[in-house]
């Protein structure tokens, strides 16, 4: 079964772009983008796969992580993106993963000092995602701090963090739970604060 | 739409732009290199602004675009018929009803809000080109974080006038990593760019360049312990509504010469104007 594309899509992407442009600036703010359902036994929901459809076409060569893999995954791609799936990491200018995928130590770009926006954006897979929970965010975009909560990911989020050491280069992350998305860039600061309970400020 | 893609641009060369700025919100600052296209006008027209105006609209986005403060410019009135006619998308020259605001040389005086995006048009994005003429150059001192030269020029300045010389396209430093050209803003608008609200969007026609200013981010003049950044004061009011805390155009009002200061940010003028009445 082909997998569904967007209804309309010079008007249907430029609105999930800005979506993702808007959780990019404002990072860990949740967006809901509409975007259409791949098939239930599909591994990845439809805000994976909007984003998807709006980002990737020929000039972008994708890595695939093997637990999301799939021969309908990569037909709907190739059908609706034309974007070439690469085997070589490094190479790739967008990764589709899972929280757990990272922790195999996969070899990504994460650019140079003097273009360090030649870089890899993860699309992550995630089974859960709230606004709220023990991983604090702060930097640009954020006016105090956010949190989320992003299930047991704390590889990824340990990946994430270390962009800080690194910048300008890094990773920039697009996580997504069915239909939600937030974006962490590499300019945020990621910590863990492990406030399971948070004090009530308001008397 | 009359054999146009919608916004001009097409869908293959907007994925471009979009994927690339969302590249320059994550390294704040930073320039990142694109493959511009031609826009039906000539460069110095405001089309690196144009084609990220065409990247990130939509069908539902109200318009408001400005040259200098004023919405009824030759350039403003140009580039905002032509989003009318390319995307049909309805504009206004009320900064508060804009989603997306395209602007030469200023940013409105009424604050921007959560959600709206500024669009600046950007005649040379490189604030190190006029010490250092080599891309290459100039790259590997954004790189190395070598920004000892910009400190140079504007002590020369103090050295020379007493002051920083600079009035226009002040440097400033990006959440404390980059030093970045805000375009030809008076300073005066500098401090709008610190912890704004809204998304700030930077682009470079000629050049091939854009960059962003997230909201909420730390945006820093350059200055000297011994010489603070200081922003334009005028002693004058504005004579059509009195305001004492905007940006002043001097204009001459008749052929004899005579002269009297005025809000360069028209909409904000009228509005004032409204409210006063
Ligand atoms: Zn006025």
């Amino acid at each position: 079964m082909l997998w569904p594309a967007f209804n309309d899509p010079v008007h249907d992407s430029q609105r999930l772009f800005r979506q993702l442009l808007q959780a990019m600036a404002e990072p860990g703010t949740l967006e809901m983008p509409r975007a259409p359902e791949p098939p239930r036994e599909a591994s990845i929901g439809p805000a994976l796969w909007g984003a998807l459809l709006t980002l990737c076409d020929l000039d972008t060569p994708l890595w695939i992580a093997s637990e999301l893999d799939s021969p309908a995954l990569r037909e709907a791609l190739r059908f609706h993106t034309g974007c070439p799936i690469t085997e070589d990491s490094a190479a790739a200018e967008f990764a589709l993963l899972t929280s757990n995928s990272l922790a195999q130590g996969i070899d990504f770009s994460i650019g140079s000092d003097a273009y360090p926006n030649r870089s890899i954006t993860l699309l992550i897979a995630l089974e859960h995602l709230e606004a709220s929970g023990p991983w604090q965010l702060s930097g640009p975009g954020i006016a105090d701090r956010r949190h989320l909560d992003i299930g047991e990911a704390d590889g990824l989020m340990a990946r994430l963090g270390a962009n800080r050491a690194s910048f300008p280069r890094g990773m920039d992350a697009i996580l997504t739970c069915n239909d939600r998305l937030v974006a962490i860039p590499r300019s945020t600061r990621v910590e863990r604060t492990d406030q399971e309970v948070r004090p009530c400020m308001s008397p | 739409m009359n054999g146009y893609n919608f916004a001009y641009l097409d869908e293959q060369t907007k994925r471009m732009i979009r994927r690339a700025l969302l590249k320059a919100v994550a390294i704040p600052g930073y320039q990142v290199p694109f493959g511009g296209r031609e826009m039906p006008m000539p460069y110095g027209w405001g089309t690196g602004g144009m084609q990220l105006t065409a990247s990130i609209l939509g069908a539902d986005d109200v318009l408001k675009v400005i040259d200098q403060g004023a919405d009824d410019t030759t350039n403003a009135v140009s580039i905002r018929a032509f989003f009318e006619r390319v995307a049909g998308v309805e504009t206004t020259t009320a900064t508060a009803a804009a989603d997306v605001i395209q602007t030469r040389h200023r940013i409105p005086e009424t604050p921007l809000e959560p959600g709206q995006i500024l669009v600046f048009q950007v005649p040379i994005p490189e604030p190190l080109r006029f010490i250092e003429p080599s891309e290459q150059e100039t790259r590997l001192m954004h790189a190395l974080e070598e920004y000892g030269v910009m400190h140079v020029k504007l002590y020369e300045d103090i050295a020379r006038y007493g002051h920083i010389a600079t009035t226009y396209a002040y440097p400033v430093k990006v959440d404390g990593r980059y030093v970045t050209d805000p375009s030809p803003i008076p300073k005066f608008d500098n401090p709008k760019l610190h912890m704004s609200d809204a998304l700030m969007l930077f682009g470079a026609g000629r050049e091939k360049r854009l960059y962003a200013i997230p909201p909420h981010t730390r945006v820093e003049s350059l200055d000297f312990e011994d010489h603070p950044f200081e922003i334009q004061a005028w002693d004058e009011h504005c004579a059509l509504c009195g305001s004492d805390h905007s940006f002043l155009d001097e204009v001459i009002t008749d052929d004899v010469g005579s002269r009297m200061f005025v809000c360069s940010d028209t909409d904000y003028c009228l509005l004032r104007r409204g409210e006063v009445a």
